[in-house]
């Protein structure tokens, strides 16, 4: 008796879970029912029986297929995506995917290949992307290219590569993406680029081929999209060779694995004045000597990444770069933001200078003269100010995005973003504020629509501390603690009316006013996630309608029955580890709660704390039956008949025992 | 045969893991280097895969931009990848800290933008500071992972120094 129970649960059990497919000792995960299915790693050396027919995204890697031939996925015919990484195929046979007329990409990286039969990839009307990666092919001959007319992407990257060139009649017409990452080609000749022609707007990625040369003329009159040279350290060679051509992207960057190669002079740039390129990165390499004439060939150039390039200093009088949109200059060492002479640049929008190895010092009115700026990046920066931020930002007028997160403590007081009135999105998550009580640091930025204040080690006391924000949509308060760990009736958000979202997690709040959010009428999103509120807190979202509500990791065990109305008018809410109680005297929310799943966000989370016996059992599977019971009756109306029984001797004992007395 | 006798005898027939190796079903303990006075080993604690890993030059002043080699099979794209250190002394977290080896915007070494499947050996400097190790016996904890928190290498180490 006792195993057949065993065994009934365990059915029950999976019938009730059933996400996972079971197939002896293998289990597929099901990721969308009937279309995706994930069963990496689970050494299979056939396709599952239990995967329906109609499976669209299969990933299979990891598993054991060594041969592949027209049997092994013939029974799914709806396939368009399929991952076979390091599957230990040495064999693709003759129409292995003959019946996936759906094929839209197929992932064979990391596998021995010996052959690929002819007809092999036959089958799919228009297969899109394919991965080689890492097959150990030594030429593009290996892979049958007559059915890939339709194809948009090719990764041959970590082969044996040694040449670009295309097979004769290889159909390129609608090749965007041509990856040969980590192969062994050293060369490109005209004939090698040649073979590319036909494809327009190809992104072409060579990083990690030690290219040493390129034959004069062999880019003539082509047009790229991308280009990456990443690693090369002959650029010398590279700009001579792309002479006349046309690239929108132009990556010539190194790595510290990497070692040095010809440091960068104005004489190795020569080649660019002679092709049209739009932004080129330069990442991680030495510049032998910046001179005032060293970017003279960049003046078609839009964008100029130079992350990590050792720099200390910019000279002033810089030519070339005065049309330059876009700069990065992060990872650098500049100790002083003046330092990057920013008269050079003056039709610059962006401009980023994140992760400066040293503590920099914005100094006063360094980017003075970049009028039209409109995103600047001093993130990581280890920045360090008493009083920010208008002298540093002087007359950087049009700035819409700022970001100074992760920065030292900075000083703010009122008004102190008075030269950036257009911003719309100010970080500075992680950075400490000081503010003195009455001050308002935000005041006059009309137009601001998100602020991150995420521990920022506010004073949150302050009322005056978010005024003149009339715009504001999107406030991030995580990680700031409030007096008492209480958002009282009047409290710093009052001023915000267009406010939306309202992030004030693990702000360590263990209650909130009724009247607190009362001014706040327009929001969708509110985040009081890993707090210590209990369910009293509820009644401060009375007048909201429509929310995403995330209460998750809260203190939240009982919610009575007149707080069910406000859940009730809220699209989304996560109650995700609290610790709900599942006893009579929760019934109701415990009622409303299966009635209302649609709306709960991580219900498979959602768990009972109380009592000990239901404790980590779902809330959605629990039923409790409260209020009297039939045995209760029964049992009720025994006891007072008895009762009645017993009273009735009494009386008659006592009048008998009156009367026998008189 | 007296039951206590029985009973040892099922313990040992039930528990074939633990009497052989100390870590019961875990991957092997290797050593990534010795000399100097210093003694580095480590165990990967990815559950799918072991992985190699040797430092050159080991001794109790670590030089500054050691080099090292490392063989992995990749579980991941690493387009982005992070790497987390914790260093716990005498059961006590003495250091914390992340560090992003592979971003969108700064690839910081060859290999970043490898795809999942691949398998990389990686020989070469890793960027480090130089410090002298105090006497002692040390445990680290090493994780390598993607942008979605997904695990690409993990490895329990134990550094001794004497």
């Amino acid at each position: 008796m006792a195993p057949d129970t065993g065994c009934f649960f365990l059915v029950a059990l999976f019938s009730a879970s059933c996400q996972v497919i079971t197939s002896s000792d293998q289990m597929c995960i099901e990721k969308e029912a009937n279309k995706t299915y994930n069963c990496e790693n689970l050494g299979l050396s056939e396709i599952p029986g239990t995967l329906p027919n109609s499976t669209k995204c299969l990933e299979f890697s990891f598993n054991f297929l060594p041969t592949i031939q027209n049997t092994t996925f013939s029974r799914l015919v709806n396939l368009s995506f399929l991952d076979l990484t390091r599957c230990q195929i040495y064999w693709i046979h003759e129409d292995t995917f003959q019946s996936q007329h759906q094929l839209d990409t197929l992932v064979l990286t990391a596998n021995p290949l010996i052959f690929v039969a002819e007809t092999a990839l036959n089958g799919p009307k228009a297969l899109k992307h394919l991965f080689f990666i890492q097959t150990g092919i030594s030429s593009l001959d290996f892979i049958p290219g007559h059915n890939l007319k339709h194809l948009e992407s090719l990764h041959l990257g970590s082969n044996h590569i040694s040449s670009i060139k295309l097979p004769k009649d290889f159909p390129a017409e609608k090749l965007k993406v041509l990856d040969f990452q980590n192969n062994a080609i050293h060369y490109l000749s005209t004939e090698d680029v040649g073979s590319l022609q036909l494809a327009t707007d190809l992104n072409l990625n060579l990083c990690g081929n030690d290219i040493t040369g390129i034959e004069p003329g062999a880019f003539k009159s082509t047009v790229f999209q991308s280009l990456n040279f990443g690693g090369t350290l002959k650029l010398l060679g590279i700009f001579q060779g792309l002479r006349n051509s046309t690239v929108e992207s132009l990556w010539l960057g190194t790595f510290e694995d990497i070692d040095d190669g010809d440091e960068l002079s104005s004489a190795m740039f020569e080649g660019l004045c002679e092709m049209s390129v739009e932004s080129i990165n330069l990442q991680k390499h030495h510049f032998l000597d910046i001179s005032s004439n060293t970017f003279h060939c960049f003046t078609g150039l839009r964008e100029l990444d130079l992350t990590a390039t050792h720099l200390k200093e910019l000279p002033a009088g810089i030519v070339g770069l005065r049309k330059l949109k876009k700069l990065v200059l992060s990872a650098n060492k500049f100790e002083n933001l003046c330092q990057i002479s920013a008269a050079n640049f003056p039709s610059l929008t962006h401009l980023s200078i994140k992760g400066n190895t040293k503590r920099l010092d914005l100094g006063t009115g360094c980017l003075e003269y970049l009028e039209n700026l409109r995103e600047l990046d001093l993130s990581h920066d280890d920045i360090e100010t008493s009083d920010c931020c208008n002298l540093q930002l002087k007359n950087l007028s049009h700035l819409q995005n700022l970001n100074m997160s992760y920065n030292e403590p900075l000083g703010l007081r009122s008004e102190a973003f008075k030269e950036c009135p257009q911003l719309e999105l100010l970080d500075l998550a992680f950075t400490r504020l000081r503010v003195n009580a009455p001050q308002s640091p935000f005041q006059n930025l009309h137009l601001l629509k998100v602020l991150n204040l995420s521990h920022c080690f506010l004073d949150t006391s302050n009322q005056q501390l978010l005024n003149g924000l009339p715009a504001l949509r999107h406030l991030n308060l995580q990680g700031n603690h409030f007096p008492n760990g209480n958002i009282q009736r009047t409290n710093l958000l009052q001023t915000l009316g267009s406010l939306e979202i309202l992030i004030l997690s693990l702000c360590d709040l263990s209650s909130i006013d009724q009247q607190a959010f009362l001014s706040l009428k327009t929001m969708s999103h509110v985040d009081l996630s890993q707090n210590k509120l209990t369910s009293s807190s509820i009644e401060a979202l009375g007048h909201l309608k429509g929310l995403h509500l995330n209460l998750a990791s809260n203190h939240i065990s009982v919610i009575p029955a007149n707080l069910l109305p406000i859940l009730s008018q809220q699209s989304t809410i996560n109650l995700r580890q609290n610790p709900l109680d599942c006893t009579c005297s929760n019934i109701y929310f415990i009622e409303w709660y299966k009635e209302n799943l649609q709306k709960l966000e991580d219900e498979e989370d959602t768990l009972c704390a109380n009592p000990p016996l239901l404790r980590g059992v779902r809330l959605s599977e629990v039923t409790l039956s409260c209020g009297i019971t039939a045995v209760g009756i029964f049992l009720l109306i025994v006891v007072l008949l008895l009762f009645a029984v017993l009273v009735i001797f009494a009386v008659k004992y006592f009048l008998r025992w009156k009367y026998q007395h008189i | 045969m007296n039951s206590a006798t029985a009973a040892l005898l099922v313990w040992i027939l039930s528990s074939p893991s633990s009497s052989g190796h100390d870590k019961g079903k875990g991957w092997p303990t290797h050593m990534a280097c010795s000399g100097g006075g210093l003694e580095v080993f480590y165990q990967s604690c990815d559950p799918l895969q072991d992985f190699g890993l040797s430092i050159d030059q080991c001794s109790k002043h670590i030089q500054q931009n050691l080099n090292i080699r490392f063989g992995i099979i990749l579980r991941e794209d690493i387009r982005k990848l992070f790497l987390d250190i914790a260093l716990v002394a005498k059961g006590s977290s003495v250091v914390n800290f992340s560090y992003p080896i592979c971003e969108e915007d700064q690839p910081k070494f060859s290999f970043c933008g490898k795809r999942k499947g691949e398998q990389i050996y990686y020989a070469g400097p890793v960027n480090n500071l130089g410090l002298d190790v105090p006497q002692g016996e040390y445990q680290v904890l090493l994780e390598l992972y993607n942008e979605n928190r997904a695990t690409v290498a993990c490895a329990n180490a134990t550094v001794v120094c004497s």
